[in-house]
């Protein structure tokens, strides 16, 4: 198996240029039968890739550790779901899963494109082939071949680190990669739209669920991260502007960008060229992520292995990329004049357009920081590097003109906003939110920028909800059906519009959560068996927690244990017992004095208690004494408000993309007088 | 006044809260990045450098942890990555991360935050580490798989 999984890595090269040069000589000539033999190449690739990684796979399997990578990271004793989940586990396996991936998509995009949409067809396939080709030369001659040899074979693998056999930290390698990997068929009809010279909104209405499909996988695939983070990190928090958070992080707000922008080209013949320019950039910013969080190339807490061979590889495509993009914009140039312009301030474009600025600029300042050390080590000569402070003091603001725009861009009319259609939509929640913020600053909430969050949080919510409202309402009159069903029927006819509008509700309820982070309480408190800690809650609620004692465990080979040192606590909450809560410290057999904290968290709506087990008399666990003193152990315990409603919004978020991207159903756009609902004015002419 | 100009005012203006906030932000929170050598030589052109707060990365010694004395205080050593016969002391207080250790095979780099003491220890407030070799295998460590960890 694993010997045909390296022939079929081999034999897919000369398929994949094979393939791309037939679709491009297809394209140019028009020969559909070149054209379809290029399209089975694309399959004929993804059986190979499928086989390639199969055969991976198995080497994990069958512990076949004189390959160098099954040696670096599975043992005889690793389980076997992480044996499976080892083909993503490191730098060459994730580049040969991120082929894997690619090859699926290309496929059913030219599966689903097989009897419509044929003019991009050519530019399309030659476009994916050519970034297979690129990938499989990465892979076969940048050493990170992941079926490169030892040269030996030794009895034992090194194992799997502890901290990466987490269900989450599973799950969320594919789900960003998928979320990458499916921005490359946007992009290839991009490619094929500037190449093929049609260049109207039609490359857009034929990718927008794949727009939507990647975005989705991105969203979920950086929240899976944040919850890795949180339940296994030990810190208590759930983002650092760590590089490798960054750089999953960027093409998401490109992305997001890209989402809205298209709408104004589908409905008002605009940005052309701004939207090319938008999955241009997220492309790149997908193969930068893969690329940075595979070359080290910046200190960060979990990139991976140094390796500068493959950085100027993934520089040089990317910057070809870039090259040839901005050639055939510029040769094109003509053909992307807007057949609009922007009519008014006031107006639905002109709150999309300033999304996009604002996603942009916060792409831009996101890529600042975390080149930061680069840059200036290139430019200045040494080296500068930014923390979390830089990156909160110039997102939140941003973050919160987002959210503003959020709660305008529904209901604010195309075109031109008249006064009426402003106070009819906007003083009603208006007046919800600075209600909600005055609120709550009475109540005590005292910090300026969150409460400004939770005001303007209202106001989105109660639009939204007025929207769907004022929707059901229609329907149930016009359609006389029940309020339910009208319900069902509104968001099911329009479900873009509708899906949208729940993701929006998931994202005000996410940085609702974000903006209670100054509130968060934190303690550190050294305690003897008996003895008690108390932390108060912002809501305020009294926890106690009482260090009953540490419990211990020694080399326990099944679990592949050195020690384990279990510290149990019982709590109260305002002196109503709660159920007893444990952390524990761990240290494994292999790899070497590798340790592990396991958190302990009572999550509910209102809050989470998360206590850590932050430091215990290691020595003394180690030399099993027996004595109280070895029982001091110092515990962090933390309350952090809201906590599990950014895991609840990440499934709202979920819901709604879902419903936005279900197939079928009523896609058409509409034409821009009537799109916003019955809510817009008739635009008065001239300016 | 068209619209265009008017968004063009707004375009400007978004760029230029852009621009402010990106400058203030760097200037306000910027630490340097420095090795444990660049450091030094930092200090010898000019000694006041020592009271600046910064951040170093480095290579953890191996075998050179020491529980200290004080609650959650962390001894060790570390070297420049470029020259290992550059070392530094440290002390850090806080919780050690999981991803520390200070095993003979494990190959750990560390990012300090914090600056030295009089006596030339560098007081760390933060640390963070990535064990290189669970990711980069090297041949005499995998040999060396078959030997029980505990004995």
């Amino acid at each position: 198996m694993n010997i045909i999984g390296e022939l079929a890595l081999w034999v897919s090269l000369p398929v994949a240029i094979w393939g791309a040069s037939l679709a491009f000589i297809g394209g140019r000539q028009n020969r559909g039968d070149l054209v379809l033999s290029a399209e089975r190449t694309v399959y004929a690739v993804l059986a190979l890739i499928t086989l390639a990684s199969l055969g991976i796979v198995d080497t994990f399997l069958n512990d076949r550790f004189e390959y160098t990578y099954v040696a670096s990271y599975s043992s005889l004793d690793l389980p076997t779901f992480y044996k499976v989940s080892g083909l993503w586990a490191g730098q060459t396996g994730s580049l040969l899963f991120w082929l894997l991936l690619m090859c699926g998509f290309s496929a059913l995009a030219v599966w689903s494109n097989k009897t419509k949409n044929r003019e991009f067809m050519p530019y399309v396939v030659g476009t994916l082939m050519v970034l297979q080709v690129f990938f499989l030369v990465v892979l076969l001659f940048a050493d990170v071949n992941p079926y490169a040899r030892l040269g030996f074979t030794p009895i034992d693998g090194q194992g799997l680190n502890p901290q990466l056999q987490n269900y989450w930290m599973t799950i969320h390698p594919p789900t960003l990669y998928l979320g990458f990997t499916a921005f490359t068929i946007p992009f290839a009809f991009a490619m094929a739209a500037l190449l093929s010279g049609r260049l109207d909104s039609r490359w857009i209405v034929v990718t927008r669920k794949w727009i939507l499909l990647s975005w989705f996988f991105l969203s979920n695939g950086i929240v899976f991260g944040m919850r890795w983070a949180y339940e296994e990190l030990g810190w208590g928090g759930y983002w650092f502007w760590d590089p490798v958070e960054n750089a999953s992080l960027l093409p998401w707000l490109t992305a997001t960008a890209f989402l809205h922008s298209v709408q104004i080209q589908e409905t008002r013949g605009m940005l052309k060229v701004w939207n090319m320019g938008l999955v241009l950039t997220t492309f790149l910013l997908t193969i930068f992520a893969t690329f940075l969080t595979r070359s080290g190339l910046i200190e960060s807490v979990h990139t991976f292995a140094e390796n500068t061979k493959i950085a100027f590889i993934f520089l040089g495509f990317m910057g070809s990329i870039m090259a040839l993009v901005a050639v055939l914009i510029i040769y094109r140039l003509p053909q992307l004049k807007s057949s609009n312009q922007i009519e008014s301030f006031i107006s639905r474009e002109s709150a999309f357009l300033f999304n996009n600025l604002i996603l942009v600029a916060t792409t831009f300042a996101v890529m600042w920081g975390t080149l930061l050390p680069l840059l200036s080590e290139g430019f200045m000569g040494q080296e500068i590097s930014v923390g979390p402070a830089f990156f909160n003091k110039v997102n939140v603001p941003f973050g919160i003109a987002i959210l503003f725009l959020m709660g305008v861009g529904p209901v604010i009319a195309w075109r031109r906003a008249s006064k009426k259609n402003l106070q009819r939509n906007f003083l009603v929640p208006i007046g919800v939110g600075l209600a909600t913020a005055a609120g709550l600053w009475f109540a005590g909430a005292r910090v300026g920028l969150s409460v400004m969050t939770f005001g303007i949080g209202a106001f989105v919510l109660w639009v939204i909800g007025a929207e769907f409202w004022k929707g059901t309402k229609a329907r149930a009159r016009i359609e006389g059906e029940g309020l339910v069903r009208a319900f069902w029927h509104l968001v099911m006819r329009n479900r873009r519009r509708w899906g949208g509008y729940i993701v929006h509700v998931a994202i005000v309820v996410m940085f609702v959560a974000f903006a209670t982070a100054p509130w968060y309480q934190e303690i550190r408190q050294t305690l003897d068996p008996g003895e008690s800690a108390e932390i108060t809650s912002p809501l305020g609620s009294t926890y106690t927690m009482t260090y009953e004692g540490l419990s211990t465990n020694f080399n326990d080979r099944e679990d592949n244990l050195a020690w384990q040192a279990v510290a149990l606590l019982t709590v109260e909450k305002d002196g109503e017992p709660l159920p007893p809560m444990s952390t524990e410290k761990r240290e494994y057999i292999r790899p070497e004095r590798s340790t592990s904290t396991e958190v302990a968290i009572r999550s509910t709506a209102v809050e989470d208690l998360y206590i850590t087990l932050a430091d215990v008399n290691t020595r003394a666990v180690q030399m099993r004494i027996n004595d109280p003193t070895a029982q001091t152990a110092t515990f962090t315990f933390m309350v952090k408000p809201l906590v599990s409603w950014i895991w609840a919004s990440a499934f709202v978020l979920t819901i709604g993309a879902l419903i936005g991207m279900w197939p079928g159903g009523a896609q058409t756009p509409a034409p821009a007088s009537r799109s916003a609902a019955g809510t817009a004015e008739p635009a008065p002419a001239g300016d | 006044m068209g619209s265009n100009s008017r968004f063009m005012i707004g375009l400007v203006g978004v760029a230029a809260v852009v621009t402010y906030l990106v400058w203030t932000g760097v200037s306000d929170t910027m630490t340097y990045f420095l090795t444990p050598s660049e450091y030094d030589a930092r200090i010898e052109a000019d000694p006041s450098f020592r009271q600046v707060g910064v951040r170093i990365g480095a290579i953890l010694v191996p075998e050179s942890y020491e529980k200290g004395a004080g609650e959650l205080e962390h001894r060790f050593v570390v070297h420049d990555d470029d020259d290992p016969s550059v070392t530094m002391e440290v002390l850090y207080t806080g919780v050690l991360p999981d991803t520390f250790n200070d095993a003979p095979d494990m190959l750990t780099e560390t990012v300090l935050e914090g600056r030295y003491d009089e006596n030339g220890v560098f007081e760390a407030t933060l640390l963070l580490t990535k064990c290189g070799s669970r990711y980069e295998a090297s041949p005499e460590s995998l040999d060396r798989g078959d030997e029980p960890a505990i004995t």
